[in-house]
């Protein structure tokens, strides 16, 4: 079995395992995210529809309003929030979100590396994500 | 980062929850930024008031902080969804929006619910704060020589608590320097125009520090237009106007009149009359109210139009001869809120014109409705048609 670690910087701290969830578009937590469900609603985002609970999110960075981080919060609160959070490059309203939510959080990675669907860990205390199980080539 | 022993404490826990959340978001987003320490503040500005803008997210996390945590410093905010006194919508939001305030209140923030909070209090030259809401931060950089980031919500609350902020950014001297000399080869007229070049470089500036060479005619208002705007278009937090440091520049660009006229007209996004002519954005000065009631001194406003003149309450108090004036002409001075933060279109509201390049930039996305930008005489003549 093939693994990758990459490594990148330490956001928030914690350790989990979980399947990725990745999107090449920024996502906003305010607007875009639903409070009540975690479901992605911004209109024609290529995660659309998709409820984030559970998944290791990896996302290029947030943007939008700075009320977003509560949203993130309000998602831990209700259980529905992403077990773990790998941006490019993480920008303070998604980096706020994760610490009061206590989500572990990691930046400065290559997500082009990673693919929806790949079995990861993720070391919110070393920076790195590994890739244990990559999603067959098709 | 280093933390003094005190800080190490609240980082640990020991003085409860509320100030440990704080500490933590402090001291990662000043990691993040390469902050070596955290440096006292004079005041905080917290954004996320509205409950149009902001819903029901912030609510869990306000309850639970209020338990533990109380401003260490001086703490206004930003304006709320509606004005009790003058509109009216369900209970249901009216409840809500007092909600959110509480929680704020609980916190010690004072209710200032304005956008120009240094009106109310002027913060000292040189002193460094931690304020949101974009155009508050650029015009106390620029206009008022104090020093402030562009603080979101959730930081410059947690610097509210701790009654500090990471000495990172615009906090530090050599960050303050303008690297991009702009040459306005145009005689700005009105203070929309001001907003307009605000616009224009907004976007091409992003969050480069610009010098404005060139300007002949300005006052403060007419800066808070330019700055409202600057940040609004862009990330830029502060524009200088003063003495160029040095003579050798990242960048040259010159705007001439042709950019300033096309970006007016660009702003203007309806034919239609106005339902509304909203003047305030950011929140009116003394000598803007001034202005207002001098032109409606003996005039009426039209039957089928609304005319609101958002400013705070303090200010609202304190200038009751222009209010008089203003109400008696059938206009509104309106306050806690203003046009882009509250719902305009259950108001039966699709049209607005407004002399803010800021809330013409934002209307047309935020509350979906067609916008008509001009100048303040103009938005006034058209009012009393």
């Amino acid at each position: 079995m093939k693994t990758l670690t990459l490594k990148g910087r330490p956001i928030v701290s914690g350790h989990c395992k979980g399947t990725a969830l990745v999107t090449k578009k920024p996502i906003s937590f305010l607007g875009g995210v639903d409070p009540n469900t975690g479901t992605i609603i911004e209109k024609s985002h290529d995660l659309e529809g998709k409820q984030l609970k559970n998944y290791v999110l990896c996302f290029p960075h947030g943007h939008g309003s700075t009320v977003g981080s509560y949203v993130l919060y309000a998602l831990a609160k209700k259980n529905l929030a992403p077990k773990a959070i790998v941006n490019q490059t993480a920008d303070p309203v998604v980096a706020v979100g994760a610490i009061i939510a206590e989500i572990p959080m990691i930046d400065q990675i290559d997500i082009n590396q990673i693919s929806t669907g790949d079995k990861v860990e993720v070391n919110g205390e070393k920076g790195t994500i590994t890739i244990s199980e990559t999603k067959p080539c098709t | 980062m280093h933390l003094t022993t005190k800080e190490e404490k609240m980082y640990d826990g020991e003085y409860g929850w509320a100030p440990q959340i704080c500490m933590r978001i402090l001291t990662r987003l000043g990691d993040m930024f390469d902050a070596t320490k955290l440096i006292p503040i004079e005041s905080a500005h917290l954004s996320g008031v509205s409950y149009k803008t902001i819903g029901d997210a912030p609510i869990e996390f306000l309850d639970e902080l209020a338990k533990t945590g109380k401003a260490k410093v001086e703490t206004t905010l930003n304006p709320s969804s509606l004005d009790p006194q003058m509109i009216r919508f369900s209970e249901k939001r009216h409840e809500k929006q007092q909600h959110i305030i509480d929680l704020y209140k609980k916190i010690g923030a004072t209710l200032t619910l304005t956008c120009t909070p240094y009106y109310l209090k002027q913060p000292q030259q040189g002193s460094h704060l931690a304020w949101a809401e974009s155009s508050a931060v650029i015009y106390t950089n620029s206009v008022l020589g104090a020093y402030t980031n562009r603080e979101g919500s959730p930081s410059a609350l947690a610097a509210a608590i701790i009654g500090k902020t990471p000495n990172y950014g615009i906090h530090k001297p050599e960050n303050r320097e303008p690297t991009v000399l702009v040459n306005v080869d145009a005689k700005l007229k009105d203070e929309a125009e001001f907003g307009a070049l605000g616009i224009y470089l907004g976007k091409l500036l992003n969050d480069k520090i610009p010098f404005l060479g060139g300007l002949s005619k300005y006052t403060n208002d007419g800066f808070k237009q330019l700055g409202a705007a600057m940040a609004t278009a862009g990330m830029t937090p502060i524009f200088k106007t003063r003495k160029p440091p040095k003579k050798t520049w990242q960048e040259t660009m010159t705007v001439k009149r042709k950019e300033i006229e096309s970006t007016m007209e660009r702003l203007t996004t309806t034919a239609k009359q106005p339902d509304l002519i909203f003047l305030g954005c950011p929140h009116c000065s003394l000598e803007e109210l001034k202005k207002v009631a001098i032109f409606l001194r003996g005039k009426k406003i039209r039957n089928n139009l609304r005319l609101w003149v958002c400013t705070s309450r303090w200010l609202k108090e304190g200038a009751k001869n222009y209010v008089n004036v203003i109400e008696e002409a059938g206009g509104h001075v309106v306050c806690d809120t203003c046009a882009i933060v509250t719902w305009l279109k259950d108001l039966g509201i699709d049209s607005i014109m407004t002399n803010s390049a800021k809330t013409a930039y934002y209307a047309p996305t935020m509350n979906k409705v067609g916008t008509l930008f001009a100048p303040l005489k103009e938005c006034l003549k058209t009012a009393c048609l």
